[in-house]
């Protein structure tokens, strides 16, 4: 797959928790290297920038974050490395969210949204911000999420400005009924 | 697929293109094991492309080393090539305009972690980058005016200057275009390609202020006028062998008044003099303050001198000079004062600190506060949006670690400032207590002892919670710290320095910071502080307040802090520190052994080999490595069934590596082929001096041939031979080179040896 530099955010929900408390977990993680085919490398407490990157945990792989942007906490995963599938870049990011809504030290007061996730295509050159990525991009992300998540969504672009990154917003479709 | 490269062909300066491919063809070679990592080390560092903590593929996580699973291949010794790693980027005297924002935004969200921070020289960092993305990131640079090209290694670093030069109240004249022209002739200059160590260049346009911090630097210039038959004259107050470090030396005074025509030449012939001189084995001792040093002023000027008159004549010397009195920013918006405009929440605090009067009337300079010298890639991109607003190109990063944005109609400044507010660089406090400068420390450097950043943003965070508060005395302060004794946060200056070091207490490791007090950034960083005592970095924070306290309660006067420490003298201000210096036992207060935001029990296990010098590597390595990477080109070519092009690369090869040889003995050379063959054939072929060893002389014969007789038709045949010939030829050329190294007749320079004292013929 080409274009492989991709990030996904899921949304944080429930008690507002101070980014600090992320990083013994994200330390910890490494300790036990955590995830599988990810070699988890450092920390980096970015929690002084304004709605930043908050606390960073870098592989090798790919990027774990507890990102601030917009205001809305959230765990946000930015592959670095080429995939096979789009499936790979959202399974590490569920995974990430699974891990710390079962950690005990934010056990009860953190989980994640599974109907709302962000997704961004890293890569100006392979992405440009157009409506032909976006239809070109739109289907197979439909189909990865849905694969990976059980769901099915409704994917709108963030933004037309050429100069930030494809941004997908990608939610459920409530059936009613 | 599609690549940057193709993308931008035609927008990049032909010569930063080349060098990049040449960089690129580097790193082919490295990966296949044909360029020696030594040597690729210090291209890669020539390249801005630094190794980060962890890269020897070693972690402790609190438990346990971890051995990182990366792949075998290094980027240099004991470097992993795949290991994360921080490329620097040049912003010569820090102008950077809001289009090379974005990109250092786009560059910053897609190859490393979406955060850019400001070094205390100007530049731009970005960290935990693959070096297989740093290609492309330089060709997308350079199609905005921007090199990454000797950011770090032994060459000359970031050319600094004042922020507010051209706009200062209180300069002598604008230093932008010396500065800017300085950084030109030198990048890639031959002359600065065999130093030992880094060389840094600062501009100041006054005697009297801190900008420029002149007095540290290997180099510092500051601007002065002369009166001279009527006329007035602009040169320098010229300063050498400045430097921090761990052994800080004041710069010592080369010229009273050295003429604006010859600050090029003096720097170029400095340049050769460390080049030649400088200490090339023991790296510690390598920088030119030592020289300085080892010479005394008055030797090392005259020498210099003397290679002045020997130099050839170079057109930019002087050819930039016309323009100088020509250079002018121009602002986005018209002048006009800050009168009645509705000033919103916050602004009067900001306006206090953050924002300073130009000389030209209704014009502002505005700092932007960045903490820890951070912000996020999105802050970048907004900021340079602002800046096309209100500021137009005139914005400059600072060596505080901020972003300044020149030129703002005084009556926009609310407006400017709810823009801020709106993207979260709204902070006030530019220049006081609170805007503490750090050094990455132990947060990406090999060489961090302790979290220089960590303790940063804890006293950041104590001292705003009741900035309001503090008294002005003490605002006005200045806190500095590095991760460890080299200086990189700059700490010797500061009011309240500290550097990070680790003691032992019952066989665990426990993170210090020694405590310097009272040096002085004023007049050009006229004086570094004294060490006090070495104290637990947990208690750091509290000998910041119990020294503040003391300060304003024993101040006499108008006291600076500088005089005030002084007069309080080292043993009261020891006997202060003694109090916070013990340290209890891990089991009754595990929190002394862990580290500023890192809860893992503290280690210096981490520590790696710096890259900060890279290793030292003489040009006619450089100049043989290069003949080698044509010689691969070459052989591409051939493949590709490209043989003019083919045989072109190999007759260049065969040149580059008989003029590395030409150069130990003359470094002048011209650098045309007739001048490089003839001097060759002279100085080591009609001598038979490449002919002692593996008959290098019948592979001389090789470059005589394809000099004099190029083929007239380029078959795949002739192609193969020339390109097998390029090979024997320049393996011959490291024979010989070997040959006379064991001999003692060239240096680890690469250049002959010369005696101190003598005067060049």
């Amino acid at each position: 797959m080409d274009l492989y530099r991709l990030g996904i955010k899921f949304f944080a929900a429930g008690e507002r928790i101070q980014p600090a408390e992320f990083i013994p977990i994200f330390h910890e993680w490494i300790q036990k290297q955590a995830f599988e085919n990810h070699l988890l490398i450092d920390v980096h407490n970015y929690s002084h920038i304004h709605e930043g990157p908050g606390i960073l945990l870098v592989a090798h792989q790919g990027n774990f974050s507890i990102d601030m942007t917009d205001d809305r906490m959230g765990l946000l995963y930015y592959r670095k490395q080429p995939v096979e599938t789009l499936t790979e870049i959202i399974k590490p990011a569920v995974e990430g969210c699974r891990l710390l809504e079962n950690d005990p030290r934010l056990r009860d007061r953190l989980r994640f949204h599974t109907d709302e996730v962000l997704v961004v295509t890293n890569d100006r050159l392979l992405a440009p911000n157009n409506d032909e990525t976006f239809s070109t991009f739109e289907p197979r992300l439909s189909s990865a999420l849905n694969q990976v998540l059980g769901k099915t969504f409704k994917l709108s672009r963030i933004s037309d400005d050429p100069k930030e990154r494809l941004t997908i917003r990608a939610v459920t479709i409530t059936v009613r009924g | 697929m599609p690549t940057w490269k193709e993308k931008l062909a035609g927008r990049m300066d032909p010569l930063l293109a080349e060098e990049i491919d040449v960089f690129e063809t580097q790193m082919v070679l490295r990966r296949q094991g044909k360029l020696d990592e030594k040597i690729f080390a210090e291209t890669r560092l020539r390249r801005g492309c630094y190794g980060q903590r962890y890269d020897n593929g070693h972690r402790h996580d609190g438990i346990r080393t971890q051995q990182l699973s990366l792949s075998d291949v290094t980027k240099g010794p004991e470097t992993l090539w795949d290991a994360p790693g921080m490329q620097r980027i040049k912003i010569p005297f820090g102008g950077v305009t809001p289009d090379q924002l974005d990109t250092l935004a786009e560059l910053a969200e897609e190859y490393a972690d979406s955060v850019l921070h400001v070094t205390t020289r100007q530049d731009f960092q970005l960290h935990y980058l693959h070096i297989e993305d740093t290609p492309s990131l330089m060709r997308r640079l350079a199609a905005v005016g921007v090199t990454t090209r000797e950011a770090c290694g032994n060459s000359v670093r970031n050319v600094t200057a004042c922020p507010l030069a051209g706009v200062c109240r209180g300069e002598v004249y604008d230093v932008t275009p010396y500065a800017k022209a300085c950084s030109k002739f030198l990048l890639g200059h031959p002359d600065t390609q065999g130093f030992g160590r880094k060389f840094k260049i600062a501009f100041s346009g006054c005697k009297h202020e801190a900008c420029g911090l002149t007095s540290l630097h290997d180099m510092g210039c500051i601007a002065v006028k002369r009166f001279e038959n009527g006329k007035e004259r602009r040169g320098f107050e010229l300063y050498v062998g400045g430097g921090l470090g761990a052994v800080p030396h004041q710069a010592k005074l080369f010229d009273e008044f050295l003429p604006e025509e010859e600050l090029l030449p003096i720097a170029q012939a400095i340049s050769r003099v460390f080049a030649r001189l400088g200490e090339k084995k023991n790296r510690a001792a390598a920088r030119i303050k030592f020289l300085v040093t080892k010479l005394g002023i008055e030797e090392f000027r005259r020498i210099v001198l003397e290679e002045r008159k020997i130099m050839p004549e170079d057109d930019r010397w002087t050819g930039y000079l016309p323009n100088v009195a020509r250079y002018q920013e121009t602002p986005k918006r018209q002048p006009a004062r800050l009168n009645g405009h509705e000033r919103p929440d916050g602004f009067e605090a900001w306006y206090r600190t953050n924002v300073y009067q130009q000389r030209q009337a209704g014009y502002a300079v505005v700092t932007v506060t960045l903490p820890l010298g951070d912000m996020s890639s999105r802050q970048c991109r907004q900021l340079a949006d602002i800046a096309r607003r209100f500021s137009g190109d005139n914005i400059r990063t600072t060596v505080e670690q901020n972003i300044v944005l020149r030129w703002i109609s005084e009556a926009d400044l609310p407006d400017l400032y709810r823009e801020l507010k709106r993207i979260g660089l709204d902070q006030p406090g530019a220049g006081t207590i609170v805007d503490v400068t750090a050094c990455p420390g132990t947060d990406t450097c090999k060489l961090g002892i302790a979290s220089s950043r960590g303790l940063a943003a804890e006293i950041r965070n104590r001292l705003s919670e009741k900035f309001f508060v503090i008294d002005d005395a003490v605002k006005n302060l200045h806190i500095k710290i590095s991760g460890c004794f080299n200086s990189c946060g700059q700490h010797h200056i500061a009011d309240l320095g500290f550097y990070g070091t680790s003691r032992t207490i019952d066989n665990r490791k426990v993170p210090h910071f020694q405590v310097v007090l009272g040096g002085k950034r004023q007049e050009n960083a006229a004086a570094y502080g004294l060490a006090i005592g070495t104290v637990p970095s947990k208690r750091i924070p509290e000998v910041v307040t119990l020294l503040t306290e003391r300060y304003v309660q024993d101040r006499a006067g108008e006291e600076s802090f500088q005089d005030f420490v002084k007069r309080i003298g080292k043993p009261e201000l020891r006997r202060m520190l003694e109090s916070f210096m013990d340290v209890p036992s891990f089991e009754s207060d595990p929190s002394y052994y862990s580290d500023w935001g890192d809860p893992r029990v503290f280690t210096i296990g981490d520590l790696g080999a710096g890259e900060c010098a890279g290793a030292v590597v003489s040009t006619v390595q450089f100049d043989l490595a290069a003949a080698e990477r044509l010689v691969f080109e070459s052989q591409l070519k051939l493949d590709e069934g490209d043989y003019t092009r083919s045989d072109a690369l190999a007759y260049k090869a065969m040149l580059q590596a008989a003029i590395a040889l030409v150069r130990t003995e003359f470094h002048d050379v011209p650098d045309h082929p007739d001048s490089i063959v003839n001097e060759f054939r002279t100085r080591f072929y009609d001598t038979n001096v490449l002919g002692d060893r593996y008959a290098g002389n019948k592979f001389a014969q090789y470059l005589f041939r394809r000099h004099d007789s190029p083929p007239q038709v380029h078959t795949r045949d002739s192609a193969h031979r020339i390109v097998e010939e390029a090979q024997l030829f320049i393996e011959a050329v490291y024979a010989c080179h070997d040959s006379l190294t064991e001999r003692g007749t060239v240096g680890i320079s690469g250049r002959l040896p010369v005696q101190i004292g003598k005067t060049a013929p």
